[in-house]
Order: structure tokens, then sequence, then C-alpha cells
């Protein structure tokens, strides 16, 4: 009996996943770049997850960057300033993302603000949310997912940096 | 000829039997509609003028959604095109934007009326609970309709309902990416969703419960009311703002409404508890006064303790709500100037808080109750008096309307606005002036009349 009911229960148990953007979505495995395209100081900017369509693709909460910082490290990091929302821009020669509309710095090792208003918030919310990436044998840069929580913050002192960029084999 | 509209009449009062009786099957007899015959105090059906107010914005609101684009980039082009080339679109936007700020000042208002005069009693208990539901879900509707604009100020409303959900233990992760989506593209919908569906069905079921059956429809205030809309929107036109660009930083203010917990916010307080546990609190204490208020006293002199609880109240409001509009432009940096010191603000909230509930509370208990003041004696309008009074109304009426066409053509929409609210503001007071000059005449004649019998007797 109660098997019964729960086979047909079952099938609808996800009803509020409605309310979500596709889980798999975020979760997706997107190419960004090659590690020979990289070198110490450089970066790109992409949009995650990728779907074609320029309006979705162009949202600033999809705005990420893929940095190699000065000592050879990958980071990806979400654009979106954890203060108001603006988008700041990489500057390698300081080391840190720097926020347009208030100034908030935040240091490309791990995405945490130094300075500005972001830096006065409290933990977790003085943290970039970070792409979760893997790197393969040939050396194809892949981004698997997000860690934090976007325009919010991330628990950065749960998760390492280094532990969202895996080797693959 | 007389026979004629002898028929006539005959014909429609049949024509209006005829209806009525179709209309017992309905609900609408449940409510009883009361036309006052003479002025009473608008204080009492404050709520019904809320109501009106909400029909106001539902009628205005689904004209501006011909127009209006629920979309990132084009939310705030369409708005634009609305305000300045849309034909009529100006006023409609106007009347829609200074309609939701009134009908957040009428309910607050209708809230303390009720609190003061001790309505959540007597049987009132549901019809309270409700309010105060309603009264969020007018807070939330407001909330979501300024940010579709998507200019500045909606995004900082935006950023901070957001990071209020988000830092909401346990659900707040969860719950939040419900409004958020994928991004800003499904933000708006939603919004939009929730703005012009969702939370209007939700008020109007719970209205259903909320309204009491009697309802007094007075249209002297009535047209009052709408004159107030159209010469605050004449006074003061809803801004466009600036379209929001994450590139600029730009200090930004929030609606007044929701300056106090901007305030708290300011201080570096912890998000969740100073922007939504304190207020939660404030909910929280009026949820519960019926049930703690057991006394049978109605009137707010009678009962020191939760009159001077609804002062402090009021107080701590406007206090938190001043401070959220305070920006020190001697700063340098936006941040700075937005900056609140925790230890001035919550001393000085804390005092004024404290300090006005102590004063009522001593003020009310010490008080002797002494005999009733004596009754003011009415004004009695004379039959030639009230005319000249009316015609001059009318006069100005008149010209209001001239004015009103006249600046429309030229090309002033907000001063037609202006004169426009002059113009409903004058027909409230010619209505009144003519309900009651008939009024005391009514009673004037009764009273000879009851003379003649005395005298006779
Ligand atoms: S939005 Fe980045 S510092 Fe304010």
């Amino acid at each position: 009996m109660a098997g019964a009911v729960l086979a047909v229960i079952a099938p609808f148990a996800n009803l509020v996943g409605y309310f979500y953007r596709k889980e798999e979505e975020v979760s997706k495995r997107q190419k960004l770049a090659n590690l020979k395209d990289l070198s110490p100081g450089s970066y790109i900017f992409f949009s995650y997850p990728q779907t074609g369509d320029p309006k979705i693709d162009n949202d600033p909460f999809r705005q990420y960057v893929l940095i190699m910082t000065h000592d050879g490290h990958l980071r990806v990091y979400s654009r979106v300033c954890v203060h108001l929302w603006c988008l700041p821009s990489y500057i390698p020669s300081r080391g840190a993302l720097i926020c347009p509309c208030h100034g908030s710095i935040y240091r490309d090792t791990d995405g945490v603000a130094v300075d500005g208003p972001a830096a006065y918030q409290q933990y977790p919310t003085n943290a970039l949310p970070m792409g979760v990436i893997e790197v393969d044998q040939n050396g194809d840069i892949w981004m698997v997912g997000v860690e934090g929580r976007l325009g919010y913050g991330r628990e950065w002192q749960r998760v390492k940096p280094d532990d969202l960029v895996r080797r693959v084999t | 000829m007389a026979s004629d509209s002898r028929n006539i009449r005959e014909l429609l009062n049949n024509l209006w039997k005829w209806t009525v009786d179709r209309l017992e099957r309905t609900t609408i007899v449940v409510y009883k509609f009361t036309v006052p015959k003479q002025y009473i105090s608008p204080y009492g059906y404050l709520g019904t003028l809320t109501a009106i107010v909400f029909a106001i914005l539902g009628v205005s609101g689904a004209f501006l959604m011909f127009y209006y684009r629920p979309d990132v980039e084009l939310a705030f082009l369409s708005v634009k095109e609305i305000q300045e080339k849309v034909p009529f679109g100006f006023i409609l936007r106007n009347v829609h934007y200074h309609a939701s700020n009134l009908m957040v000042l009428l309910a607050i208002l209708h809230l303390y009326y009720q609190y003061f005069s001790g309505r959540y009693k007597i049987k009132n208990e549901v019809l309270w609970v409700t309010g105060i539901i309603l009264g969020i879900l007018t807070i939330l509707e407001a909330y979501t309709g300024y940010n579709l604009i998507m200019n500045q100020r909606a995004l900082l409303a935006v950023n901070i309902g957001m990071g209020l959900t988000y830092s909401a233990p346990i659900l707040g992760p969860t719950i939040a990416p419900i409004f958020m989506g994928g991004g800003l593209f499904d933000l708006v919908v939603r919004f939009y969703a929730l703005h012009v569906f969702i939370l209007p069905l939700l008020m109007l079921l719970l209205a259903a419960v909320h309204f009491p059956r009697a309802l007094i429809i007075d249209f002297p205030v009535i047209s009052v009311i709408v004159g107030v809309i159209f010469i605050s929107a004449g006074l003061f036109p809803a801004e466009l703002g600036i379209k929001f660009d994450l590139t600029r930083g730009l200090v930004e203010v929030p609606e007044w409404y929701l300056t106090a917990i901007y305030a708290f916010l300011r201080t570096g307080t912890e998000r969740f508890t100073a922007g939504a546990l304190l207020p939660l609190l404030f909910v929280i204490m009026f949820l519960i006064v019926p049930f703690v208020d057991r006394s049978r006293k109605l009137s707010w002199k009678d009962r020191p303790f939760f009159t001077a609880l609804g002062v402090a109240s009021i107080v701590l409001v406007t206090v938190t709500t001043v401070w959220g509009f305070y920006v020190d432009f001697s700063k340098e940096t936006a941040f700075d100037q937005l900056y609140i010191e925790p230890t001035l603000f919550y001393g000085s909230i804390a005092g004024m808080t404290i300090a006005s509930f102590y004063a009522t509370y001593v003020y009310l208990s010490r008080q002797v109750r002494g005999a009733r003041p004596p009754p003011t004696k009415p004004i009695v309008l004379k039959p030639q008096s009230a005319t000249t009074i009316m015609v001059v109304l009318l006069v100005f009426i008149a010209a209001a309307a001239a004015a009103t066409f006249y600046t429309y053509f030229i090309n002033l929409p907000n001063h037609s606005m202006f004169y426009l609210g002059i113009a409903f503001f004058l027909f409230g007071l010619l209505l009144h002036v003519y309900r009651h000059s008939i009024y005391t005449q009514e009673r004037q004649a009764t009273q000879r009349e009851q003379q003649a019998v005395r005298t006779a007797t």
C-alpha cells in the first residue's frame, strides 16, 4: 500500500524544481581555454553556463573571469561584486580585481576582499564566489560548477581555493 | 408628457428591482454599503479608502502593462517610453506611483487608528491578523513594483532584498534562487509575475476575509483622495532615475517605507538580524497584541501600557526612517557617506523610544478622566450661503478643469495633473457642502415639526 502511494507520488516529488533554473545547467561542463593560451598575469572573461542566447549569456550573474595568477595558479571568479553587484575587472599589475563602483579590492589568489566596502562585510559575504574547474591531460580547462552564492559571498574559510582546481586524468 | 416620464420611471424602478432580486443570489449582498448622509470622521473607514486606492492601482497598473516590457535591458526603456512618448503614459505612471505611496500611507494610518482605538478586541482578532498580513503584502507589492523599473534605485533594492533572503538561516540559500533564477533576466520576469498577479491575488483573497461586512463609501472623501493623488503627482512627478549601470557607483536611498530597514543595514549590523529579525519583532508585536491586551477597555486613554507601546513604535519607525535618509556628503567615498555609526544609531533610537514610552505611560496613568467635553455645535449653513459657496466652488472647479486641459495641450503634464487634483479636491468639498446643507436643512425641518407638535400640545 505504502509502496503504491510512493510510486504515485515519486515522479512529482521534485515539483519545486520548477522554480529553479535547471540544476544540470549550473553543473554543466564548459570548456574555457587551454593552458597554452594562458601565461602568468593573463585573464579571460567568459559567461557560464553558456546557452547561446545572448540575452541570457550577457547577464551579469553569468559573468566570470579566468585568471592565471603571477605564481601560476588558476582561478575563476564570479564578476559580481558582493557589495552592490557592480562588475569588477582584473588588474594584473596589482594582482587584484577592482570594482569600479566603490572601489572594493579582491585578492586574485583567493577572491577575498582586502579593501573597500566589501572588505567590511561579514564573513562569508566578503569574498567573490569561485568557479570549480578541471584541467585534463591535454591542458584543457573546464568549468564544472560554482562555489558560493552569486552576488552574496563564499565560505572561503571552509573550502580552500586550490581544492576548486582539479586535475583529471 | 407627464405620463411618459412616469412610465420611464416605472420601467427604471422595475429594472432596478429585477437586478437587485437577482443579485440576492450573489455574494455582493453580503456587504452592506453605506453612503453616509453627513460627514463622519474618515479614520473609521481608512481601510475602505485603502481598498479604493488599491482599485485605482489595479486599473492604472493594468494599463501600464500594455507598454511595460519585463526584460532586463528593455524594462527601463519601456518605462521611459511610457513616461515620455505614450499619450497619457506620464499621467498613468504617476497615478500608479503616487497611489502606491498613498496606499502604504493609508494602510499605516489605518493600522494605528485601529490600534489606538482598541479595535483589535471585540471579536475582531481575525480582521486584525489578516490586516497585518495584508500590510506586509502591501509593502512587498510596492517593493516588487518599484524594482520593475530596473534603474539604479531598483537594483539597490533588489540587492538588499536578495542579500537578506540569502542570509536567512537554513532556508535562505534555497529560497533566494527562486526569485533570482539564472540571473537578472529571470529576476525581472519573476518579480513581474509576483507584482501583477501573485501578490495582488493573495491580497484580494485575504481582503475577502479582512473586509468587515459594513462598508462606508463616502464620495466626498474619495474625491479628495483622488485629488490628493493627482496633486502630489503634479508637485512631485515620479522620477525615472538612471538605468542600472554596473560600472557606476551612485548614492541612492530606497523608497521611504523601506529606509528604516536600510538604516539598520547601514550600521554594519549582521544583515539578517538588522534587516529581517528586527522588523519581524515589530510585526510580531502587532500580531500578538490582541491576545495579550485582554482588558475590556477600548479607548487609548484607558490603556496606558499599550498606548505607550504604540507611541513608542511610531517614534521608533520615524527615527529609523529619518536615519535611513541621512547621507553624510562631507565624506569622500559613497561607502563612507552611507555609513551610520552604530552606537549613535542604536543609542538614539533606544533613547527616544524608551523616553517616549515612559512619557506616554506616565502621562496617561496620572491622568484623571474628567467629564466629557460638551459636543461641538454643528455648523448650520443657510441655504443661500450654501448655494453661494457651491457656486464659488463650481467656478473654481471650472477654472481648474480649464487649466488642466490648457496645460495638457501646451505639454506640461505635471501641471495638468496638479490642476486635475485641485478639481477633484474641490469637487469633494462641493459634495460635502451640498450634503451638509441638505442634512442640516432636514434636521431643522424635523426640529421645527417637533416644536410645532410641542406647542400644539
Ligand atoms: S559594488 Fe563593488 S564596491 Fe560597491
